[in-house]
């Protein structure tokens, strides 16, 4: 277990999503193990007391985006409900906690809202997450929630502008943050199809990492395949994309073995994605200027609620066309799978971005890399526009 | 009162009367329904012999009960095991649990034996008993046939009568209470069925939050591969695990000599599909549907009772197989339990059976004949008879399921833990195991998983409660389930409290045990797992279980249980601490 703690409290830092030395990682095993400065892992240690979980991250951002979220909701505002998919499904929404309920017995709150849900915010300390059976988990839901908070956010400044000197603090690092566009390191692009099966499982494996390392996923999720001949090879259903040795199932086209069972959510959309396109490589990723702009739409008069999923047009980001539909046997794959083939690349309403390699994988890379690059330049060209 | 209507309805078959009693709500409050209602009824009638007149046998449905909720038109149905000789409840989906709730019932708790053989039939307005003389001796569907129109069906068949130790309940829409020898129990009532309709909903609470409930399920469940997906259990019901835990090497084979058995995609999810063009059906009020049946209407079999009378039994014959399935539905007898029984037998003879010799050895077995005197009480008993204990694969006399513990490890914790036996659907770790949900871990490490078996335990003991079915846990969690019991009830249930209450069932019957004298030797795998590998290969290296690290494992598991070293309870009056 204390292994597990040093990997993920390492991965948080890793990822560059907490403040230095502002992290902590608890496990409640037959003892309480804890990782983290004294008092993190003693507000921690308070909650796990409570609730009847086994892990919990609790970690300050290195971007001030929660204290932000929190000043910029009414003052009897009690959650925040992002409108990303991840959210929809999984989180469903985000308690919050403001620095004037932290009084004595603030464990006790902070427990109650945990007992609800995965994670919440809490102003002056971070974000704060269960693990109901790994500190895995409770490292994915820290990372699911910032990704929440990221795009809430980004969207938020879009559509209700800039509200204090903080947020205009905000835009002036986050423009120099994500000033640079991202760039594929040489190892990322392979121009060469594999061959062999242990070919395929390397490069998948090799450009999983890429995707984690480009922080082009968030929770390092996404997914990835590859097909060769009547079997798609596809990474499994809540895999980390930077540790798929052992986390990739061969799943035959014509269903004639269930081994596939394990598969990625999406392999339903791979798999109509390569009977549209005759493609050889697909890779899926949550990059976060993609899925906010595709979440942003100048309709007017619209009388549709559910644009996530009901959508009856297709929009479209410089090339790249956006499309509605729920994740796994939502109707995602019905809507992509039609439109990706003459880019090479689709968006899913507050989802994602999927793309195509027709050869090999490092297209399929390339093409996400651009897409998210093209969406950073044109948030912040839309943000400049918002502001004046 | 929402969600539940508070009534119990007593039947004596003895005396041959029945009448409706009020259950208090703070039982419903602490216990839910279902397991948890059941267990607190218990109380009272835990030393009782299994076959006694006055130990009772429950029906007890749960608060989401006939309500829309996604899966819970299920029932627990409660006895105690002649074959464990614990509390046993099967969780039991279908129109018998709806129509039950709908008779206005909450739990019907049936007592005494009656003289000569009996149906019971119950409408809204109370109980009446029918003779059954002429149907004593039929079969399953024999017997559900002639009660067609009467309402739902519950029935046993010769199994039962005889009083095999793992004889079944089955209902009428091909479900049943499988494990634990409750058909027997039934039997020695001399109650042949049981007919329930109504038309009684409860009331809703709050309608609006329970649909936002309803719809966040939906949306987890269609997230979900191993619900929803092209692969998953829509699509080809439990049979899709043939082939993954083949891939994993942790089928059981040759009564667990092996881990592999190279013919199992004879009887896949596909393999069935190619040869039986199934469609779906499945419990009312699930969306999922997992159940699979053929054109004319037979059900076909789930992935335990296929592995076991493949694999286990060392035949690949697909049609030999579904046929001795179909003949265990049609005798009442649980296939799992008769398949690694005569697994049991093979090994003892140093010959597993044929698949020839499959359904005569069945019928023998329920009518005592032959090989059948040996076969009728169980693994642990024919091993025992035979001088070697060893070959039983089994944890506290109920025969293990189709998971090798040593292709996962928190399952051989599991097996051990779980109040009724070697049963993994206490903690149910294939799910994070095997599935990865909610999220992967560890098969070939203890590490954490006496926590993780205790957490699961908890919830799966309030899920049993509601009652729901354990695969909506694949998608969905206790998390939506208790916004949508609270939007039904209007108590205001959280994930929190119904670990709480999940916890005080678990313990319940953990201290029923306790008292009936059970402890640390109870909770222990056959040798075998400990000394013999299984069958390594494509890369999987499957050895023997570290017997030091399960037994530090299993002592973190009763630390973290409030039990001494030999898992045994330290209060001595537990029962006293208990809210009600």
């Amino acid at each position: 277990m204390l292994s597990q703690l040093d990997k993920y409290l390492g991965k948080l830092h890793r990822d560059a999503l907490v403040k230095p030395q502002r992290a902590a990682l608890l496990v409640k095993d037959d003892k309480l193990l804890a990782q983290g400065p004294a008092d993190l892992s003693s507000l921690g240690a308070a909650i796990l007391e409570r609730i009847n979980v086994l892990a919990l991250a609790i970690a300050e951002p290195l971007l001030p985006l929660t204290d932000l979220l929190i000043r910029r909701a009414a003052p009897d505002c009690r959650t925040l409900v992002p409108s990303d998919t991840e959210t929809r499904t999984f989180l469903h929404d985000i308690p919050l906690v403001r620095k004037t309920e932290l009084t004595t017995g603030a464990s006790a709150l902070l427990a109650d809202l945990l007992g609800s849900r995965k994670g919440i915010i809490v102003e002056g300390v971070g974000i704060v997450t269960t693990g109901a059976m790994t500190p895995e988990m409770a490292y994915i839901n820290w990372s699911s929630v910032w990704h929440a908070v990221f795009v809430k956010y980004l969207s938020d400044l879009l559509t209700t502008g800039i509200r204090s000197p903080d947020d205009e603090l905000m835009v002036a690092a986050l423009r120099e943050q994500y000033r640079r566009p991202i760039t594929l390191a040489d190892c990322c692009v392979r121009a060469t199809p594999p061959v062999e099966r242990s070919e395929i499982y390397a490069q998948i494996e090799r450009i999983g990492r890429c995707t984690v390392d480009l922080q082009l996923v968030d929770s390092a999720f996404g997914n990835i395949s590859w097909r060769d001949g009547g079997m798609i090879y596809i990474s499994q259903t809540g895999a980390s994309l930077d540790e798929l040795a052992g986390c990739i199932d061969p799943v035959p086209c014509d269903n004639s073995s269930t081994v596939g069972l394990t598969a990625s959510s999406e392999l339903l959309a791979h798999r109509r994605i390569y009977e549209a396109t005759g493609a050889r490589a697909i890779l899926h990723g949550h990059p976060k200027f993609a899925v906010v702009l595709s979440m942003l739409c100048a309709e007017t008069g619209c009388e549709n609620i559910d644009c996530w999923k009901d959508c009856p047009r297709i929009r479209f980001l410089a090339t790249t066309p956006i499309v509605p539909g729920e994740i796994g046997a939502g109707g995602l794959a019905d809507k992509v799978a039609p439109v990706i083939g003459a880019a090479g690349t689709a968006l899913v309403y507050g989802h994602g971005v999927f793309t195509l390699g027709r050869e090999h994988f490092g297209e399929a890379l390339e093409r996400l890399v651009a897409v998210e690059n093209w969406c950073r330049q044109e948030y912040f060209r839309r943000l400049v526009v918002r502001m004046t | 009162m929402f969600g539940w209507h508070g009534r119990l309805l007593q039947v004596d078959l003895s005396a041959g009367r029945a009448r409706t009693e009020s259950l208090p709500e703070e039982w419903l409050h602490h216990y839910l329904g279902g397991r948890g209602l059941a267990v607190r009824l218990f109380r009272d009638f835990f030393q009782i012999e299994p076959y006694s007149p006055e130990m009772p046998l429950l029906f007890a449905t749960g608060p989401l009960g006939a309500t829309a909720a996604p899966t819970a038109e299920r029932m627990a149905v409660v006895s105690r095991s002649p074959l464990t000789r614990t509390l046993y409840d099967c969780s039991v989906g279908g129109r018998f649990a709806q129509q039950l709730k709908c008779a206005g019932f909450d739990v019907v708790q049936i007592d005494g034996r009656a003289a000569v053989p009996m149906v019971l039939a119950i409408t809204p307005s109370g109980a009446e008993l029918l003779p059954a003389d002429s149907l004593w001796g039929s079969t399953v569907s024999t017997t559900i046939a002639a009660l067609n129109g009467r309402g739902s069906v519950v029935a046993i068949g010769p199994a039962g009568e005889h009083l095999v130790p793992f004889a079944t309940i089955v209902t009428d829409d091909g479900n049943a209470a499988d494990r634990g020898g409750l058909g027997a129990v039934m039997g020695s009532k001399r109650l042949k069925a049981v007919v329930v309709s109504g038309a009684k909903l409860p009331e809703i609470a709050d309608p609006a939050r329970f649909e936002r409930a309803h719809n966040d399920i939906l949306r987890l469940f269609r997230a979900a591969p191993v619900l929803f997906g092209e692969l998953g259990l829509g699509a080809y019901g439990t049979p899709t695990l043939v082939d993954l835990l083949a891939q994993r090497r942790m089928t059981p084979t040759e009564n667990f000599c092996k881990t592999f058995f190279a013919a199992a995609a004879n009887y896949s999810g596909p393999a069935l599909r190619a040869a039986c063009t199934p469609h779906k059906v499945g419990c009312c009020g699930c969306p999922v549907q997992c159940q699979k049946v053929t054109a004319d209407g037979a059900y076909l079999p789930g992935y335990e009772a296929l592995s076991h009378f493949g694999a286990l039994n060392n035949i690949g014959d697909l049609t030999a197989i579904i046929t001795a399935i179909r003949t265990c539905h049609e005798l009442g007898l649980d296939p799992v339990s008769a398949a690694a029984t005569l697994a049991t037998w093979g090994e003892v003879r140093g010959a597993f059976p044929t698949a020839a010799e499959l359904v005569p050895l069945l019928h023998d077995l329920v009518w005592r004949r032959g090989a059948g005197e040996q076969l009728c009480a169980g693994s642990r008993q024919l091993a025992l008879a035979a001088g070697k204990p060893q070959v039983s694969m089994s944890v506290k006399g109920l025969e293990l399921p189709a998971y090798d513990p040593r292709g996962a490890y928190g399952m051989a914790l599991a097996y051990c833990t779980n109040n009724h036996g070697g049963c993994h659907l206490g903690a149910y770790p294939l799910a994070h195991e095997i599935l990865r949900k909610p999220a992967p871990t560890d098969r070939f490490s203890f590490a954490g998983k006496a926590r993780m078996i205790k957490i699961a335990e908890d919830i799966n003991a309030a899920i049993d409660s509601l009652v729901a079915c354990k695969f909506a846990f694949l998608g969905a969690g206790i998390e939506e389930y208790a916004e949508l019991l609270a939007a039904v009830t209007g108590v205001d249930f959280t994930p929190e409290r119904l670990k709480e209450i999940g916890e005080r069932i678990y313990l319940t019957e953990r201290w029923y045990n306790d008292v009936n004298g059970f402890s640390v030797i109870d909770d222990c795998l056959p040798e075998r797992f400990f000394r013999e590998a299984g069958s390594s290969g494509d890369g999987i290296e499957v050895p023997p279980l570290d017997r030091a690290r399960f037994d530090e494992e299993l002592q973190k598991y009763y630390r973290m249980r409030g039990l001494d070293a030999h898992g045994r309870f330290v209060d001595r009056n537990f029962l006293v601490s208990l809210p009600c």
